[in-house]
């Protein structure tokens, strides 16, 4: 080969690169949705003059071009490993590998969310609770950042601070600490979220903090497919799928669960949901404001009330053991001053449940 | 819009690169001022109107500069008129609210500040016009008499928005006839390659560093030290990065730009390394404010106003900001303070004249990104524990740990020993042929994960974009 060979060499490598890709990008078929991100891909902009003068087309158009760009999941993929393995980074958009859990850095402590947070617990208390003769817990989920990231010289947030803050700025509840009950096993390796078969000893000592009683005999069942987790997609790495379990009983198996969204009834869980974009939503239909659960077996008719995020799906069926009826409100969804409209607070008991990451995001709660 | 995209990368580049090839010579300018008007107007619709009336009045006194050339008082009448018209449109844009915010300072009064966006790139195709009327004034070139000839020079894209800064003579033949070679077009591609990745895979990244160091509520003198590199590097990767994207384009549209960097972090003292850094720039102030105003063939009073007024111009060209005018300072002080004593005793210590050369770029560094005298101060005291920082903190260790290998790459990366590596490698006959498939394997391979990077999203601004 002659030095003209490789010029040529060179030139017909990048042009067919770039041309094939572009003829590529340009043709293919738009997708609507990411399965990997778990979002839906921006689409080709109106071009109108208004667009064109004010720039929108264009701002528009590079959203366009890069979320429906040829390949885009293995180029997202060819990024991860050379973030990884080419210039060794401890972590790729902020999601990080350790002892095979992948998790997300999350810190420092945003105290102005928490100060939201606890300002909504204090309008709701006031506004609902405060006369309605129901006794009030909290209760704070660690996340998996706060087992893995301490010992492996990750940043994380003091979930300790952040716990304390917030029991000192919502004094009339009684803290529940779950923490002891939890390890970083009992969570998924490529999700954010909890095993709902790891956490029967904490929803046991939930229960019995707030004076209820719950059985422990459980099935536990498998969907069929593997589970891919939050972190699969965004972590653009070919994580290696996990069994998702969930647990029956027969007073699980009889609970009838309630969507205000879509006032549809069903079970606990939502195997349409579970072939979705994230099976974990199988745990009551996923990330929905409001929700009731009710357990006709229940040996105590109290009420219970929480409020949650989504590590409270997969919890709540077997709190529900112990109650007639819970409520499942979602105030990220749900704005506080309308709950007054939906759910009646009077005699019941209301918990407090939020995993940390919520929390640190809690500029979303309404 | 900018080259390390999507839209440029894989919609607009193979179509002005397909019409460009397709069309006949007598239309290739054209088609690069359409496509390059439209590529600014990408970014700043409204700004296109600014740039073609820098185009016009650069036009219109360029030819009447020339015709007027013998009358010496009409000449310099239109000079001045140009080069007032340029540098007034650039004053308005840029610079009204820094001088109305100081008046307010000053005066104690209150007067509004005018809100004006600084259109893209103004700084550097103001240069390049003002460089042309002066030139034609001084007889160096000739009037350009096709408009869409002299539009093309003034608006070309490659080199548009962030430099080099190229002269009208440095191309002015080439624009009227140039080659294209599959030897300049395949040079053009690897520089091109080269200042994507430069640019997209340490700039970028180096740049998500500095924007942790910024957010940070756990900093420490290590912290400082780490951001205070970091910065460093990127800077230079990422305006490198981007001249070697605008060189290479030119060379692939049959230009040859100058060069703009020479591994300036290599040098011994800052007067050397003014001689590798933005050089079309530090080359425009020596011929345009510098010599003009007598250089260093004065009074050492007066090569001392003209050093400072050389860089006071060069920091306040990079923003509208004291923090760029101390900048500037900053050099012209060191510059003066080498010259007239210490130059000679840096070049005899090789080792000791890359600390301290590396040590004053980094505090310059550190000026230069500040977002304002205080902070800097606050900054660069940071630097020698004077900010009452721990010296190590958690998340210090970390990013350290995170983009040690990055930052190894960067500091490599900006000197030539890569260079040399290749080159040595070339040169046997058994590295020959490994070269022959490694070189496009390992273009390929830099624009394939430069492409992951930008699918996904990753953090992509253009620091020279401001000026």
């Amino acid at each position: 080969m002659t030095q003209k060979t490789k010029n040529i060499a060179v030139i017909l490598t990048a042009a067919l690169w770039i041309f094939g890709l572009s003829l590529w990008g340009i043709f293919a078929p738009d997708a609507e949705t990411s399965l990997s991100e778990r979002r839906r891909l921006a689409q080709a902009p109106k071009l109108t003059a208004e667009n064109l003068v004010s720039g929108k087309f264009m701002s528009d158009f590079e959203k366009y071009s890069a979320d429906q760009f040829p390949l885009r999941d293995g180029f997202r993929r060819i990024k991860a490993y050379a973030e990884y393995y080419g210039f060794w980074q401890l972590d790729s958009n902020g999601i990080y590998f350790k002892d095979g859990y992948a998790s997300k850095l999350e810190y420092p402590l945003n105290e102005a969310a928490l100060t939201n947070v606890s300002n909504k617990i204090n309008y709701i208390y006031d506004e609902y609770i405060k006369d309605g003769g129901g006794k009030v817990f909290l209760s704070v989920i660690p996340d998996k950042n706060c087992f893995l990231a301490p010992d492996a010289g990750y940043p994380c947030l003091d979930s300790e601070k952040m716990v304390n803050t917030l029991r000192e700025s919502v004094p009339f509840a009684e803290y529940i600490d779950i923490f002891p009950t939890l390890d970083i096993s009992d969570y998924y390796t490529t999700d954010t979220h909890w095993r709902q078969e790891k956490i029967i000893d904490t929803a046991r000592t939930l229960a019995e903090a707030m004076g209820a009683e719950i059985g422990g005999e459980y099935t536990e069942k498998a969907l069929d497919a593997p589970f891919y987790g939050v972190y699969s997609g965004q972590s653009a790495l070919p994580l290696k799928g996990e069994s998702l379990i969930y647990l029956e009983s027969p007073a699980i198996n009889g609970m009838t669960a309630y969507n205000f969204e879509t006032d549809a009834y069903g079970g606990v869980y939502d195997f349409d949901a579970a072939s979705g974009t994230d099976p974990y939503e199988i745990f009551l239909s996923g990330p929905r404001s409001l929700m009731t659960v009710e357990n006709p077996a229940a040996k105590d008719k109290g009420e219970l009330i929480i409020f949650r995020d989504s590590f409270g799906s997969s919890i709540a069926p077997l709190l529900a053991e112990g109650y007639s009826k819970v409520t499942l409100v979602d105030i990220r969804y749900l704005a506080s001053a309308r709950l007054g409209q939906f759910v009646d607070f009077d005699g019941a008991d209301v918990l407090f449940l939020y995993s940390t990451l919520v929390l640190n995001n809690g500029e979303v709660m309404q | 819009m900018v080259f390390s995209s999507i839209p440029f990368l894989y919609w607009f580049l193979p179509t002005v690169i397909a019409v460009y090839f397709i069309v006949p010579r007598a239309l290739k300018n054209a088609v690069l001022l359409v496509f390059s008007l439209g590529f600014y107007a990408w970014g700043e619709p409204r700004f296109a109107v600014f740039m073609i009336a820098a185009i016009v009045q650069g036009y219109v006194f360029g030819l009447l500069i020339e015709k007027y050339r013998e009358k010496k008082r009409l000449k310099a009448l239109f000079t001045g008129l140009s080069c007032a018209v340029s540098i007034g449109l650039l004053v308005y844009c840029k610079y009204a609210d820094f001088f109305i915010k100081n008046f307010n300072a000053v005066t104690g009064l209150s007067l509004p500040l005018l809100g004006i966006v600084l259109p893209i790139g103004i700084s550097f195709y103001t240069f390049q016009i003002l460089s042309y009327t002066i030139d034609v004034s001084r007889g160096n070139a000739a009037a350009q008499k096709n408009p869409i000839t002299l539009g093309a020079y003034v608006a070309m894209f490659p080199q548009l928005i962030a430099g080099p800064i190229v002269r009208y003579t440095d191309i002015a033949a080439q624009l009227d006839r140039r080659s294209h070679s599959v030897e300049k077009i395949a040079l053009g591609t690897r520089r091109f390659v080269i200042g994507l990745a430069k640019k997209v895979l340490i700039a970028n990244q180096l740049a998500e560093l500095i924007n942790a160091f910024k957010a940070s509520g756990d900093k420490s003198v290590l912290f400082v030290w780490v951001y205070a590199i970091a910065y460093s590097v990127h800077i230079y990767f990422d305006f490198s990065g981007y001249s070697d994207m605008a060189i290479g384009l030119g060379k692939i549209f049959g230009f040859d730009f100058p060069e703009n960097f020479n591994y300036p972090f290599i040098s011994k003292s800052g007067t050397e390394f003014w001689r590798r850094w933005h050089m079309t720039l530090g080359s425009w102030f020596r011929d345009y404010v510098y010599i003009p105003m007598g250089g260093n063939r004065v009074s050492k009073p007066r090569w001392l106003l003209n050093i400072l007024t050389v860089w006071f111009l060069t920091g306040f060209w990079h923003g509208a900001d004291w923090t760029f005018i101390l900048w500037g300072l900053f050099f012209a002080a060191l510059l003066v303070a080498e010259k007239l004593w210490y130059l000679k005793y840096l070049e005899k210590s090789k080792f000791l004249a890359h600390i301290y050369k590396i040590l004053f770029v980094t505090v310059s560094f550190t000026l230069f990104d500040a977002p304002s005298v205080g902070e800097a101060f606050k900054s660069i005291g940071s630097l020698f524990g004077l900010g009452g920082l721990p010296l190590v903190s958690g998340e210090a260790v970390y990013f350290l740990r995170s983009y040690a290998v990055l930052l190894i790459i960067g500091i490599i990366g900006s000197t030539p020993l890569p260079k040399r590596i290749v080159e040595k490698i070339s040169q046997g006959g058994a590295g020959k042929k490994i070269m022959m498939i490694a070189e496009p394997a390992a273009l390929l391979l830099m624009l394939a994960v430069s492409t992951g990077y930008l699918a996904d999203g990753s953090f992509n601004p253009f620091l020279y974009f401001r000026f």
